[in-house]
């Protein structure tokens, strides 16, 4: 019977591992803040919230911050008109995942002519 | 064995299967997808052809991690949509209608994942409710446009009417009303996607950053 038991376990075991791998990357709130934008967007708060909370976790553990969420928080800077710090998140991606570097790079441009327009309309 | 525990293992095997552990009956060819061998995939905003306005949207938010915890590097779906909307590409339609190719170019993909969701609504009826998400996936090449992938999945949500005679029946009914007032799509929405790209034969094999990259052709 325990023999039995143990069998079991391992059976269990098993069939659990093959189920659902364990997961690589934290993503704390990102789908459920990020479907709650989209059901009501007054809240691009709380995505940011939850972007923020999950990229100081994963760099508190050292472990990786997932595929494309420095890009999605540096973005909602961009659109706060947050240029300068918008380009540290998209150069964060960029360094993490060399897969963004294009997409990066392009926004990283844009971000800057943004600041350069910005900077000139100040002056004038 | 007792009826008790032959009940638990049928929970414990019916409830694998529905995450995606079923024997497949099918076997995909990924003859193009092996040799394409593709880093990253750009997630566009899926056709709806279902009545709810919004589902695009919603079904957005559980795409990214199941591909991206199968290794691949996903581009972030929402600064994408945001970034096409920009570029006048705001209708999926017409998104679609961009080769991958192009597509590719802008964002500096290898591959482009387009979902086109069947179905995703409710069906009402007086004691019972069942929710239903169909979803059709296709992921082409961004290089030479070929179809690398595809999977097509259905979920339906029946709340089971457990009780029998008439507190079942008015329990049924709560659950009907509740499901009728806010009905949430997003769990099966992330059942199909949980089924399309793992179960094996069917699913998608492990991009560069799973540790089984390359080493799951028995699988898939």
């Amino acid at each position: 019977m325990r023999l039995g038991f143990a069998v079991a376990g391992v059976l269990v075991g098993a069939l659990l591992s093959g189920c659902v791998p364990p997961q690589k990357y934290n993503w704390g709130e990102y789908e459920s803040s990020l479907y709650g934008y989209y059901r009501d967007p007054t809240k691009a708060a709380q995505l940011t919230a939850a972007l923020d909370a999950i990229i100081q976790s994963a760099e508190q553990t050292k472990t990786f911050v997932p595929p494309g969420v420095y890009a999605e928080y540096g973005y909602l800077l961009y659109q706060q008109g947050k240029t300068a710090d918008a380009i540290v998140f998209f150069q964060k991606e960029k360094a993490l995942w060399p897969e963004s570097a294009f997409f990066m790079d392009a926004m990283i441009r844009n971000a800057t002519d943004a600041a350069n327009r910005k900077t000139g309309a100040d002056k004038k | 064995m007792t009826l008790l525990r032959r009940n638990a293992w049928v929970v414990l095997i019916s409830s694998c299967v529905l995450v995606g552990c079923a024997v497949p009956a099918k076997r995909s060819d990924y003859t193009a997808l092996r040799s394409e061998n593709p880093r990253s995939i750009l997630i566009v905003p899926a056709i709806n052809r279902s009545v709810e306005v919004n589902a695009a949207d919603y079904l957005l938010s559980t795409v990214s991690r199941p591909l991206a915890e199968k290794g691949y590097y996903v581009f972030p779906v929402h600064m994408v949509r945001s970034v096409l909307d920009d570029d006048g590409l705001s209708d999926a339609d017409l998104v679609h209608a961009n080769s991958p190719k192009r597509l590719g170019q802008l964002f500096g993909a290898d591959a482009v994942l387009y979902i086109t969701i069947e179905k995703w609504h409710a069906q009402y009826a007086v004691f019972s409710t069942a929710v239903v998400v169909e979803l059709s996936y296709i992921l082409k090449s961004a290089a030479t446009e070929q179809v690398l992938w595809k999977n097509q999945q259905k979920v339906v949500y029946q709340p089971q009417n457990n009780n029998s005679g008439l507190a079942g029946l008015i329990a049924a009914a709560i659950v009907a009303a509740i499901t009728r007032a806010a009905p949430n799509y997003i769990p099966l929405a992330q059942q199909a996607n949980q089924q399309a790209i793992y179960t094996k034969g069917s699913g998608l094999p492990a991009g560069p950053y799973n540790v089984f990259y390359k080493k799951d052709q028995e699988d898939f």
